[in-house]
């Protein structure tokens, strides 16, 4: 076995001349003709998309009360705290928000929405827990920027370009393709009839009623929102939720 | 009373002309007059404003900016100037060293206190007795035909006060930062004289008004002279790509590690000083010295403006390889210093000897 | 099956204000005709969602009046079922695979349905160190490494209930063994909910003198002197009740347990499960082998693959002495009121 000890490649001396030539040659145009890619905050902004990862703000209309994004949270900076209302509802703990934006992607109303807000300053650590309150509104943020610059970036070079005004920082969250769900029976002949899926409906979307020697059991559709409550509760699980017909 | 004008008549014998405040000068009733031009007494003006004290202090602000900003330039930044926005920041060192006046200065307790302390203060000899012997144009404090000599042989003091700053401050970087100063020094030296000497041959004498009065540039006569000499005060003010007793990212300011306060700041610009005094000697020898078009009104300050300038831009030129190149291995600048450096000053001494016999 | 958004349930027809629960209470319960094969308990929504048990005055509570029970029981308007019943082809075999009470084809026929992809699951029932029945689901082979689950237990337990289980989270099907009456129950239940018609594809039917109550049978036991903790197997043979332990056997005539004969046991004249897809039974083969009536298509298919694979071995039954005690059992037709 032998050790191999490496040399280091020779280069002749014009190369090296050439070389040296070229490094202080690019200095040089640097020097005068410079590439800065400087971003002056606070006087200038980056404009940054519109799914850039900021600041949450909370829609307290569209809330389900579901507590995904609690669970989903991986720094657990989302705890669910009890409305007057008895229903529950976030408070997010800016300290430890990692701003993945997972409790927005997996909100299922779509209350929990972005904005490019990314540089709230808090005099203290409590004041860093921000109430559902406070997650309704857009935070207090002072606007020193005249000017936002954006990256133009063409072919292997990337120039800074400033633009004289301000960019927005609320963001409209994109429309949600919702679909509408439907309950249905998918098995009439293992009905029981015993009422469990009438006594559970919130919607009061289900009836039964006795004619003859049958007891009818009417879904109605107009009213059934496809909240899956009675296919969760029929002990014998002939409901099932279907996509609604004639809508996209 | 007699004494005091037996100083007056030595000083008016050797004055500096400007003829731009003689009118001022003129409006004076004397002896007030004499008193006023007192200041204008060549060595003390030498010694004070230029090439002493006041450009020094000015450089020494102006200096690091210029770098910061020069190469923050090349690397697609920005540098400081947050401090006078309008103006880019320029008086970014003076907010500096402000600071440090009012910073705490500790004293480890594993230091040695006395040389610690002193040591800093110390070495502005060798920085500041060189200003003495330069001549910006014909300004100059004490004028002898071995000017030059004396001048290099009180800048390779200098790192015997760097070497005692490092040793005295007890700490282990400090100490490791010292001892590449040390392997520097060994590396720079020789070279650095032999190129100085080569020059000697060619202009005769080390006198440097003679020198600026000759009309002839050093760096067309003995080119290699002028690179031997130029890498040599790379290596021996730590500037990239030698920076190897500093080494920020390994070393965290080498030698000088301990130092905070006011000390951090006389620290930190002796390596500017050192820059200056060599950039002189550059000037002087391969650059003219104070030599370009005469500006009239301003009598012998002309030749002291072209020659600040001149410094000014050698300065800058250093400052600005901190940007283009990085830093080399302690063995390999030692390799350098030894062969391919050595080698070029030899040759520069032999260019010189055939041209002093070429015009003999 | 079509989805729809409206369909009906056909109603019983029972007096107004009288509840299910009552009809049931009364007619069978309060008659001594439940056999207590818990279909009625499979099938109620109300023990599904408040968890009540096999009390029917507590169920008077939480009845919703589905009606269910009263459509499912097998001992209402109850029509008694005797004799051999129709098979398809009679056979004794012995499992080379599994050890069981006698030939173990009970665990052959419920393994090879789930080998040949019929059923992915079936009810099991094992027992704990007391020997109190506890229903296992049985997905996979490696599962009957446990030893209590195969060989008979004498003493009533909750298949059916557990079979509603297995209907609702099977993909494939399930398989049932269970006594006579709980057959009966099974085929109740598939004649009213179609869920269990599509679901459970393999029922086995084991032939069945009666059943005890826990609590009876181990009280009996203890007074002959036999160690719960050490028993081992249970057997009836011959007119013997042989009751085998660790280090010792208990033997006494069968005759002297008709003192805890339960109720529903005194008027049942099924003795070989008419109704299943097949019979199993110890009755009417050598010592060591299970006797086994084919009746339906289904088990034939599952026998075959049995025998192609060479799985058990097979001989010769003496259908007489089956025929027998189902003439014996026939005579309980007279208990009933």
């Amino acid at each position: 076995m032998g050790i191999k000890r490496l040399k280091m490649p020779e280069y002749s001396f014009g190369d090296k001349v050439k070389w040296h030539a070229a490094a202080v040659g690019t200095a040089f145009k640097e020097a005068f003709f410079p590439h800065t890619v400087t971003v002056h905050y606070p006087k200038e902004r980056r404009k940054f998309p519109d799914n850039f990862r900021g600041y949450i703000l909370f829609d307290i209309e569209k809330c389900i009360n579901c507590w995904q994004c609690a669970f989903v949270c991986p720094a657990n900076a989302i705890r669910m705290k009890e409305a007057p209302n008895k229903k529950y509802y976030p408070t997010i703990d800016y300290a430890k928000c990692i701003f993945c934006h997972f409790c927005v992607d997996s909100c299922v109303g779509g209350a929990l929405r972005t904005t490019k807000i990314h540089d709230v300053a808090y005099a203290d650590v409590n004041e860093m827990l921000a109430e559902t309150e406070q997650l309704m509104e857009p935070p207090e943020i002072v606007r020193e920027d005249r000017r936002y610059v954006e990256y133009v970036i063409e072919e292997d070079d990337v120039r800074l370009r400033r633009v004289k005004g301000q960019d927005y920082l609320l963001v409209e969250p994109p429309p949600r393709k919702e679909y509408s769900m439907v309950c249905v029976c998918d098995d009439p002949e293992s009905c029981t009839g015993c009422g469990t899926c009438a006594d559970v409906c919130e919607h009061y979307a289900i009836s039964i009623s006795i004619e003859g020697e049958y007891k009818v059991i009417r879904i109605d559709t107009a009213r059934c929102t496809g909240c899956g409550l009675c296919v969760k509760e029929c002990p014998l699980r002939v409901l099932r939720l279907v996509r609604r017909e004639g809508e996209q | 009373m007699k004494m005091l004008g037996q100083i007056l008549e030595l000083a008016s014998s050797n004055r500096v002309e400007i003829p731009l405040i003689e009118p001022l000068l003129g409006m004076l009733p004397p002896p007030l007059s004499e008193l006023a031009a007192l200041p204008l007494w060549k060595p003390l003006f030498a010694a004070l404003v230029v090439p002493g004290f006041a450009t020094l202090g000015l450089l020494l602000l102006l200096l690091p900016w210029i770098e910061r900003k020069l190469c923050a330039r090349i690397q697609w930044r920005v540098g400081p100037k947050e401090i006078v926005s309008w103006l880019g920041g320029i008086i970014q060192l003076l907010a500096d060293s402000l600071r440090f006046l009012f910073q705490e200065v500790i004293v480890s307790r594993d230091s040695h206190r006395p040389y610690f302390t002193q040591f800093v203060l110390l070495s502005f000899i060798p920085a500041l007795l060189p200003m003495l012997f330069v001549a910006a144009g014909t300004i100059i404090a004490i004028r002898t035909e071995y000017s030059v000599q004396i001048m290099l042989a009180l800048v390779c003091l200098f790192p015997v006060f760097i070497l005692g700053m490092g040793w005295s401050s007890g700490n282990r970087f400090a100490f490791v930062g010292t001892v590449r100063e040390a392997f520097m020094y060994f590396a720079y030296e020789v070279p650095l004289i032999l190129s100085v000497i080569a020059m000697l041959l060619v202009f005769g004498t080390g006198d440097p008004v003679a020198i600026g009065e000759s009309g002839r540039l050093g760096i067309v006569l003995n080119p290699l002279a002028a690179l031997v000499f130029f890498i040599a005060t790379a290596m021996g003010t730590s500037r990239l790509p030698f920076e190897i007793p500093e080494a920020d990212q390994e070393l965290a300011f080498g030698p000088f590690i301990e130092y905070s306060g006011i000390t951090f700041g006389l620290a930190y610009v002796l390596a500017y000083e050192k820059l200056y005094v060599l950039s002189a000697l550059f000037t002087t020898l391969f650059l003219g010295g104070g030599s370009g078009p005469m500006i009239a009104p301003l009598g012998e300050l002309s030749g002291a403006l072209w020659f600040v300038l001149k410094v000014i831009v050698v300065m800058v030129v250093f400052a600005a390889l901190r940007a283009i190149y990085p830093r080399f291995r302690l063995d390999q600048a030692l390799k350098a210093g030894w062969s391919s450096i050595l080698a070029i000053s030899l040759l520069a001494i032999i260019i010189s000897s055939v041209e002093v016999v070429m015009w003999a | 099956m079509a989805a729809v958004s409206e369909w009906r349930v056909k109603l019983v027809g029972r007096p107004k204000d009288v509840s299910c629960p009552s009809v049931v209470k009364t007619q069978v319960i309060d008659t001594g005709l439940c056999c207590r094969c818990m279909a009625c308990m499979a099938a109620c929504p109300a023990a599904v969602r408040t968890g009540v048990g096999f009390d029917f005055e507590e169920r008077k509570h939480v009845c919703v009046d589905c009606e269910i029970c009263v459509r499912v029981c097998p001992r209402l308007d109850y029509k008694p079922l005797s004799g051999i019943g129709s098979y398809i082809k009679a056979v004794a075999g012995r499992s080379k695979r599994f050890k069981g009470q006698d030939g173990a084809m009970v665990t052959e026929i419920l393994m090879s349905a789930m080998e040949m992809g019929i059923i992915d699951r079936c009810i099991f029932v094992g027992r704990d160190e007391d020997w109190r029945t506890e229903i296992l689901h049985v997905r996979d082979v490696e599962q009957l490494e446990v030893p209590t689950l195969t060989g008979t237990k004498y003493t009533f337990a909750a298949a059916v209930p557990a079979l509603r289980e297995a209907v609702l989270n099977t993909k494939v099907g399930v398989g049932f063994v269970g006594t006579p009456c709980m057959v009966s129950g099974v085929r109740r239940l598939q004649k009213e909910l179609a869920v269990f018609r599509r679901k459970v594809k393999l029922v086995i039917g084991l032939f069945c003198t009666e059943n005890f109550y826990w609590d009876e049978l181990t009280e009996f036991l203890k007074e002959r002197g036999v160690d719960i903790k050490k028993l081992v197997k249970t057997d009836i043979t011959k007119g013997k009740f042989i009751a085998t332990m660790t280090d010792d056997v208990v033997e006494f005539p069968v005759k002297e347990l008709s003192a805890i004969m339960p109720s529903g046991c005194r008027v049942c004249t099924d003795f070989s499960a008419v109704e299943s897809d097949v019979s199993v039974g110890s009755v009417g083969s050598k010592p060591g082998f299970s006797t086994v009536l084919v009746r339906e298509e289904n088990a034939k298919e599952v026998l075959d693959f049995i025998r192609e694979h060479g799985y058990a071995d097979f001989d010769e039954v003496s259908l007489e002495f089956v025929e027998r005690l189902c003439n014996l059992k026939k005579k309980r037709e007279a208990n009933i009121k």
